[in-house]
């Protein structure tokens, strides 16, 4: 739990249960989850990057999937990682946020796609949670 | 809950869910009486009797014996749809669009090969990239890709990366001429663009084999296969570009589904009626992600071929048996109600299985796997058969199990050498973390879906990350 996210297990897949006291942390845990499934090697010197982005979505469940596609996507094709969010913009079917973290050499694992299976964003004793599962 | 008793038995190999509400069709499973006891595992039963609540689904809703949980549909999932009337589901195809196989064969045998093995597979090893960032990286430009998009393996080989008889001895000859490169998103080209010959990670890889035993010699004399020959397997798929293309068609269809009136028990059946403006752009765009995976296959067999000629000699060649998807959406004519009719199929961890068509049937790390020839019975499901052995283990239980040190010291027990850069891709695919090809390929075979040509063993596991 320090982390803000646990990696649970699934048959076939990874399971990420995220955290936070407000849905822009659980944003921001889920996507630290969604990196260490990743299993990145940093780039030594580290470089750092930033990168913007804009999600609109039908639904909250909808855009937590929609905003870490769109991330994934960012971390592979430029090889780096995020770890930290600034959002300019915060709401249930729409995000426009800040990212910024470091350059990547490489990743352990491939991730394919964020899915909808068995997704769940709950919020239980003042505490926003959310189970996402991605296909490896 | 769901259980065997609400099944049906067909056959001994074949086991029906009567249709209930919400169902537009029976769900039927091919399992022996012991695998089917083991199917309640998971969800993929629940998922199973989704698929089959789909507007325009024709006859059941399938599952080979390799059945597991997936989004929406379960892995191993067969569903036809009425061309004028059904879906199409990105569901149905799964993340990996055109996931599939090509088998090389070699004209020389096990004993001619031995001296050679290590170099060969440290080679291969190193001439076909991961693609997550060690090894060759090859940047292509939007043209080059759109290319690839809309030509497949065809269009490599036309550029030089093979032979004809590749083409020829390919699913669709390589690519599906629907195509259109313009409505896959510039997120899915980008994804790809550094991706065309590369292997990927998870359960992908590339193992040189061994014919250990033929049941059918005289299809076997066919496929130009003899006992002891080597062989080289390639199991690898679309890559980030059609993750990608899944993804933002999943996407889109979510979001046009109230205009069709389509409610579904679980957003990962997303779908649109076929001939629908967004399903006709999800079947092109997937088609193109179907292409490229083709051209990805092409492209590794040429790396392969490369470092076989170079250590081999010139005179060593290795020559196509079949290529083949086990994750694809295909427009195919059927008899439907006794006349031949335009349906989509829908092949999700299920291999197409023509009547004579060569079959590949990977089986999971370091066991065997199975060359199958389809059949006339294969009709009963649309000419389709089982995928593989289907995971029955969570990654982390299969590390826990065994370390990635004790399956390599098991494999090379077994002569098997290993070469992968990482020790926990290893403990992730252990053999332990599957079902028993054996049990998988022995229900298709006496079901009748596709019979037994040859198995193989490994004599060299090469993977990714």
């Amino acid at each position: 739990m320090d982390k803000g996210y646990k990696i649970l297990e699934h048959p076939a897949d990874v399971r990420v249960q995220a955290f936070g006291k407000t849905k822009e942390e659980l944003f921001l845990n889920a996507m630290k989850g969604m990196t260490e499934v990743l299993q990145p090697k940093i780039q030594i010197p580290k470089s750092k990057c930033q990168r913007k982005i804009k999600v609109k979505s039908v639904d909250l469940n909808a855009l937590l999937v929609d905003f870490l596609s769109e991330v994934l996507y960012l971390i592979q094709t430029n090889k780096e990682i995020y770890n930290d969010i600034k959002f300019i913009k915060f709401t249930d079917t729409e995000l426009e946020s800040e990212l910024s973290g470091n350059k990547v050499e490489s990743f352990g694992e491939d991730i394919k796609a964020v899915t909808y299976h068995d997704l769940k964003i709950e919020q239980k004793n003042g505490l926003f949670e959310a189970t996402v599962l991605f296909d490896i | 809950m769901i259980n065997k008793s609400d099944f049906k038995k067909i056959n001994d190999y074949l086991w029906e869910y009567p249709r209930r509400s919400g169902m537009k069709v029976p769900a039927r499973i091919y399992a022996s009486e012991k695998m089917l006891g083991e199917v309640f595992k998971d969800r993929s039963v629940e998922q199973l009797i989704n698929t089959a609540s789909l507007p325009g689904i024709i006859n059941y809703s399938m599952a080979m014996p390799d059945i597991h949980e997936g989004y929406g549909f379960p892995i191993g999932g067969v569903a036809a749809m009425d061309s004028e009337k059904g879906v199409i589901s990105p569901g149905g195809v799964g993340y990996d669009i055109n996931c599939g196989m090509k088998l090389l064969k070699s004209e020389l045998s096990e004993k001619e090969i031995f001296p050679h093995l290590d170099k060969l597979a440290s080679k291969i090893q190193q001439e076909v990239p991961s693609g997550l960032g060690r090894g060759r990286q090859i940047k292509l430009n939007i043209d080059a890709l759109d290319k690839i998009l809309k030509g497949g393996a065809k269009e490599l080989v036309e550029q030089g990366y093979g032979e004809k008889e590749d083409i020829e001895n390919c699913e669709s000859n390589g690519f599906i001429e629907q195509a259109d490169p313009e409505v896959v998103s510039s997120h899915a080209k980008n994804r790809g663009r550094d991706q065309v010959g590369t292997l990927g990670s998870g359960n992908h890889f590339l193992e040189i084999q061994k014919v250990e035993q033929i049941f059918d010699e005289e299809t076997a004399k066919k496929f130009g296969l003899f006992k002891n020959q080597v062989v080289v397997m390639i199991h690898t798929g679309s890559r980030g570009l059609g993750h990608q293309i899944a993804t933002d068609y999943i996407q889109v269809m979510m979001r046009a589904m109230p205009k069709y009136n389509i409610n579904l028990p679980d957003r990962e059946l997303a779908c649109v009626p076929f001939k629908s403006p967004e399903g006709q752009r999800y079947f092109t765009a997937m088609s193109a992600g179907a292409n490229f995976a083709w051209a990805n296959r092409q492209m590794i067999a040429h790396y392969i071929r490369r470092v076989w000629t170079e250590i081999l000699g010139e005179r060593s060649q290795l020559k196509v048996l079949y290529d083949v998807a086990h994750n694809i959406a295909k427009i195919e004519k059927h008899l439907v109600s006794n006349k031949k009719a335009e349906v989509i199929v829908h092949r999700k961890g299920a291999t197409r299985a023509f009547p004579g068509q060569p079959v590949l049937i990977p089986g999971s790390m370091g066991t065997a796997s199975y060359i199958l020839v389809g059949t006339e019975k294969g009709k009963e499901s649309w000419y389709s058969t089982c995928h593989g052995a289907g995971r029955m283990m969570s990654r982390h239980a299969a590390i826990r199990a065994l370390s990635g040190q004790e399956i390599i010291n098991q494999l090379k027990a077994k002569g098997i050498l290993v070469k992968c850069y990482s020790m926990r891709g290893i403990a992730e695919e252990a053999p332990q973390a599957y079902k028993n090809i054996d049990e998988v390929v022995e229900v298709v075979h006496q079901a009748g879906l596709s019979q037994k040509v040859a198995r193989f063993v490994p004599l060299a596991v090469i993977k990714g990350e």
